[in-house]
Order: C-alpha cells, then sequence, then structure tokens
C-alpha cells in the first residue's frame, strides 16, 4: 500500500513537471509580445509586464504588413489541404478497397516519398516551376504543398477506410445506392471526424512549412508567415516584442486546430502510421 | 480515383527527385538556371572532399542519437504516466501535446529568446536559484550550442512518441496484467516481461520514422543557429540550405541532398532488415 502511495505521488510529480515544461515556452512567448518594449530588455527580468500593451501586435499588422503574410498563408494552407484532403480520400478508398496488381507497388512508393527530404525536392521544383514561369506565385506553393500533403494523406484515409467495415458499405448498395453514392451518403458522414483529421493534418503541415516558401517567394506581396518570420531575423533593429508577436501569430492557427481536432489527429496518426 | 494523388506524387516527389539526381551532376546556380553544364563528379568531389563533411556527419549523428533517444525515454515515460484515466486526462494530453502541430522554425526562434544568453529566462531563473554565476550563452557558445539544439528538439518530440506509445500501451490486453498480479509479478517485472516486449514494434517503428524525420528536420537549428557558432551545430541538411540560400549553388546542394537520401535509404533498408520487417505491413 505505501508502494501504491509513493507510486501516485510521483506520477503526480511527474505530469506537473512535464506540463510546466510544455506550457512554460508559449506562456513566456505571449507574455513576451504584450509588453511595452522598455520592459523586455531587463535584466534580472521582469516576469509579469506593468501594464499589457498590444503595441507589438499593432506594429506587425501595420508596418510589417502581418496581414498580407497572413492572408496568404492561409490561402495556402487553407486551398492545398482541401486538394489534398479530397484527393487522398478518393485514393485511399480505392487502395483500402480494390485488390490491384499494382497496389503494392503503390502503397511502397507513398511511403518512399515520407523519407525524400523536402529540401533536396525544392531545388527541381523551383527549376521546373520557374520554366513555367510560376516560381513567385501562391499557386506554384500551393502544388507543391499539396503534392506533398496527398501522399501522407492517403496513408492516413486508406488506414481509416480499412478500419471501417465493409458491410456498412454494402447495406447500402442492397437498399439500390450506387458504389458512389453510398461513399458520399454512408462513408463520409461517418468519416466526418476522419476527413477532419486529414484536413487538419495537411493543413498544419503547409502552414508551417518555410525553406521551399522562402526559395520560391521573394515579393513582399506574395510571402506566406514563416517567410516574414525569416526575413525577420536578418532584419536589424526588429524588436524582440514584435518578434514574439511573430511567432504567437505563427504559432496560434496550429495550436487552435490541435486543440479542435486532437482527438482525430492523434488517431489518424497513430493508426496510418502503424497498421500501414 | 487514384489519378490526382499520383500525378502529384509524380511530379512533386519523383520526378524532381530524379531531376534532383541529374541536377546534382551539373553546374547550376541560381545565375544560370536555364543552361546548366553537366561537371560529371565535380560537385560530389567538391562536397566529400571538404574536409567539415566528416564534421557535419558527426554532428549529424550526434544530433540524430541524442534527440531521439531522449524524446523516446521522455515520451515513454509521459505514456506510461498517462496510460491509467484519470480525471481531466484529455485536457492535460491536449495541453501537453500541443508542440508537435508547431512550427519548428517557429519554435526554434523561441526558445532562441528563451536561451538568449542576455536576456533569457532560463538565464534568469538559473541565476536566483544561484546555479550559475553568471549568464551562460546557450546557442553561442560552441561548448552549448548542440546540447541546446538538442534539447530544443528533444522538447519538441516527446509528444510524437508519448502518442505513439500511449496509443500501443491502451491496446495490451488487461488479462497479461492480471495473470502476472497472479503469479506475484512486481512493478519491474511487469514492465519488463510485458510492457516492454509488447510495445516493442511500435517502438521500433517510431524510432525510424523519428531517425528520418529528425535527419530532415533542419527547422529549429534554423530557428536558433544556423549551424554556428563556428559550424557547432551544423547539420548536413542545414548545410544543404545554407549551400542554396547563400551560395546559390544548386548543382552542389543537390549532390549534398542526394548523399543525405542515399544515407537515409541505406539506413532505413539495414534497420528494417534487422528489427522484424512485419513493423510496417502493407
Amino acid at each position: 500500500m505505501k508502494g501504491r502511495k509513493l507510486l501516485l505521488a510521483l506520477r503526480i510529480t511527474g505530469l506537473s513537471i512535464y506540463l510546466f515544461v510544455a506550457v512554460f515556452p508559449l506562456f513566456w512567448i505571449v507574455m513576451t509580445s504584450l509588453k511595452p518594449v522598455s520592459e523586455v530588455y531587463t535584466f534580472p527580468i521582469r516576469y509579469l509586464p506593468s501594464r499589457i500593451t498590444f503595441d507589438a501586435y499593432k506594429y506587425l499588422f501595420s508596418f510589417a504588413r502581418f496581414h498580407v503574410y497572413f492572408r496568404n498563408s492561409f490561402v495556402v494552407a487553407t486551398v492545398s489541404a482541401l486538394f489534398s484532403t479530397f484527393f487522398s480520400l478518393m485514393s485511399g478508398y480505392v487502395l483500402a478497397r480494390f485488390d490491384f496488381r499494382l497496389r503494392h507497388f503503390l502503397l511502397l512508393t507513398l511511403f518512399f516519398v515520407q523519407m525524400l527530404p523536402t529540401y533536396l525536392l525544392m531545388i527541381p521544383q523551383f527549376t521546373m516551376f520557374s520554366r513555367l514561369k510560376l516560381t513567385n506565385t501562391l499557386l506554384s506553393i500551393v502544388v507543391v504543398y499539396t503534392g506533398f500533403g496527398v501522399a501522407f494523406g492517403t496513408i492516413m484515409s486508406r488506414a481509416f477506410f480499412k478500419s471501417l467495415p465493409k458491410e456498412i458499405e454494402e447495406a447500402a448498395w442492397i437498399d439500390g445506392c450506387t458504389r458512389f453514392g453510398a461513399l458520399v451518403r454512408v462513408i463520409v458522414p461517418v468519416f466526418l471526424p476522419n476527413i477532419g483529421a486529414i484536413f487538419s493534418f495537411c493543413f498544419v503541415n503547409s502552414w508551417n512549412e518555410v525553406f521551399t516558401a522562402v526559395l520560391f517567394l521573394h515579393s513582399d506581396s506574395k510571402m506566406t508567415v514563416p517567410v516574414a518570420l525569416y526575413s525577420f531575423v536578418s532584419k536589424a533593429g526588429i524588436q524582440w516584442n514584435v518578434m514574439a508577436a511573430g511567432i504567437v501569430i505563427a504559432l496560434l492557427p496550429t495550436v487552435l486546430i490541435f486543440a479542435i481536432a486532437q482527438k482525430y489527429i492523434v488517431e489518424g496518426l497513430t493508426q496510418g502510421a502503424l497498421k500501414g | 480515383m487514384l489519378l490526382p494523388t499520383f500525378v502529384l506524387v509524380l511530379f512533386i516527389n519523383l520526378y524532381p527527385l530524379v531531376r534532383g539526381g541529374v541536377i546534382s551532376f551539373q553546374r547550376l546556380t541560381a545565375f544560370n538556371l536555364n543552361r546548366p553544364r553537366f561537371v560529371g563528379l565535380d560537385n560530389y568531389r567538391s562536397v566529400l572532399g571538404d574536409p567539415s563533411f566528416w564534421t557535419l556527419l558527426f554532428n549529424t549523428v550526434i544530433w540524430i542519437a541524442f534527440s531521439v533517444f531522449f524524446q523516446l525515454l521522455f515520451g515513454f515515460i509521459l505514456a506510461l504516466l498517462l496510460t491509467k484515466p484519470f480525471k481531466g486526462r484529455g485536457l492535460y494530453m491536449g495541453l501537453v501535446f500541443y508542440p508537435w502541430a508547431l512550427s519548428g522554425f517557429a519554435i526554434g526562434l523561441l526558445w532562441s529568446w528563451i536561451l538568449n544568453g542576455q536576456f533569457g529566462i532560463l538565464n534568469d531563473i538559473l541565476m536566483r536559484l544561484h546555479l550559475i554565476g553568471k549568464p551562460i550563452s546557450f546557442l553561442s557558445d560552441p561548448k552549448f550550442a548542440m546540447f541546446s539544439v538538442i534539447a530544443i528538439n528533444v522538447w519538441y518530440g516527446i509528444p510524437f512518441f508519448a502518442i505513439m506509445l500511449l496509443a500501443a500501451l491502451q491496446s495490451i490486453p488487461k488479462e497479461l496484467y492480471e495473470a502476472a498480479q497472479i503469479d506475484g509479478a512486481g512493478m519491474w517485472s511487469k514492465l519488463i516481461r510485458i510492457t516492454i516486449p509488447y510495445v516493442k514494434p511500435t517502438i521500433f517503428s517510431t524510432v525510424l520514422l523519428r531517425i528520418i524525420w529528425v535527419m530532415n528536420f533542419p527547422d529549429i537549428i534554423y530557428g536558433t543557429t544556423r549551424g554556428g557558432p563556428a559550424g557547432a551545430t551544423n547539420i548536413l541538411s542545414v548545410q544543404m540550405i545554407n549551400i542554396v540560400y547563400y551560395q546559390n549553388n544548386f548543382g552542389k546542394a543537390s549532390a549534398l541532398g542526394m548523399i543525405i537520401t542515399s544515407i537515409l535509404l541505406v539506413f532505413s533498408i539495414v534497420y528494417l532488415t534487422i528489427t522484424e520487417k512485419g513493423v510496417f505491413e502493407l
């Protein structure tokens, strides 16, 4: 009994320490972004600001034109995630339900593609798109992100489809649904959370991508949030409260998405990666 | 139905890989994009002949080995602590797993503020606790830099391991533990005889996924040190991006990229041969 109590105490301590370690960095960057600039550079540090100010955010969205970068990022991530999700559902369904000669090969290809470093692929992609005169466009980056998204999205959606009993679908056929009708009317509603998970996963990856975007997008009106942050680093005279606000803007959407879709993303991730 | 996906995979992933292979034998820079010149093995010679290549390789191995080991260790402990349900577990998981979804680059920037040598809060805390006498330049002192970026990467990667291992832990049949209980097995022997063997396939597959991923993950280092100070945190992937961004030498960068890809490919095949192949059943 004594051992059990000790174990419980250890468990609570461990969980508390990790909670602090996990949450504190985010708390601290939000804090820094809300401080007046005079209180950012003090040592020993002032933990709580004397007053909360949104100056850093005002600067970000007026002088630093973050409204443009945010909109670009949002458009790119949303559009590429929509296409990735739609295409992965189609291909995942076929790969889960039909047996054909190339199936094994196609699946292997999808896994193989996961291994390729995106920063190697970005050079040939850059030469391809520059031949088409499409570099420095949001379209080029949407196409690239969709290409990355569909590969893992298909792995995820195939795992979902495999976990769904065929009988549900077959019952719909008997009731007079066509195969496609059954897909839309029966499977899609059941799969809504899973579709959300694939979408979130693709959105998060596109939102966070930095290296291809830095190579592709150089004019100010085309930059995404990570590209803007990247250019911040080399710009002299950016104060850390503004930098912190930029980081918060870069992190916020994915934190929100994770908060909403966490359960399903986790499910999809473990199923997709483990059951192949 | 398969067409859109595989056309995209072909043009965005596979064809660029082949093109990358071709470019690695060419002299191609940002300034002669449309007029590449074939130069044979020059790019490979220039990458492998550079004496710093072996330092890069060594740094990469250190970066991967320590990052993945501690991610696994802490991720496993966290998963064990979370296996038994308790009130508020869902909320707790939501609060601690979030780093997984964040931009690695932004996380690098965030931590470079926390670890700042002049105004960083970590130095502040350590000094208030009288653990150190004067601030440490965690990221600009070559002695600490690699250690610091690995620590950030561990922080970032714990959730992924915890998520994967938690799923595996929860699939262990309770009867196994009950039977062991009857046989009088203690905590440790349960952990070693039941838990670890049961989650071993998950550990093997997750470790491989992570090794590939961490090798291809220059984001955190790019957000903090960009390979500095004096190359202390320079790893292969970071070096490759530096060659693209600062030297605009696409040919040389592609040669390095092909070397990285080959290392990964060979490593994965060896890894899958040594561990059970059944880890990834198709």
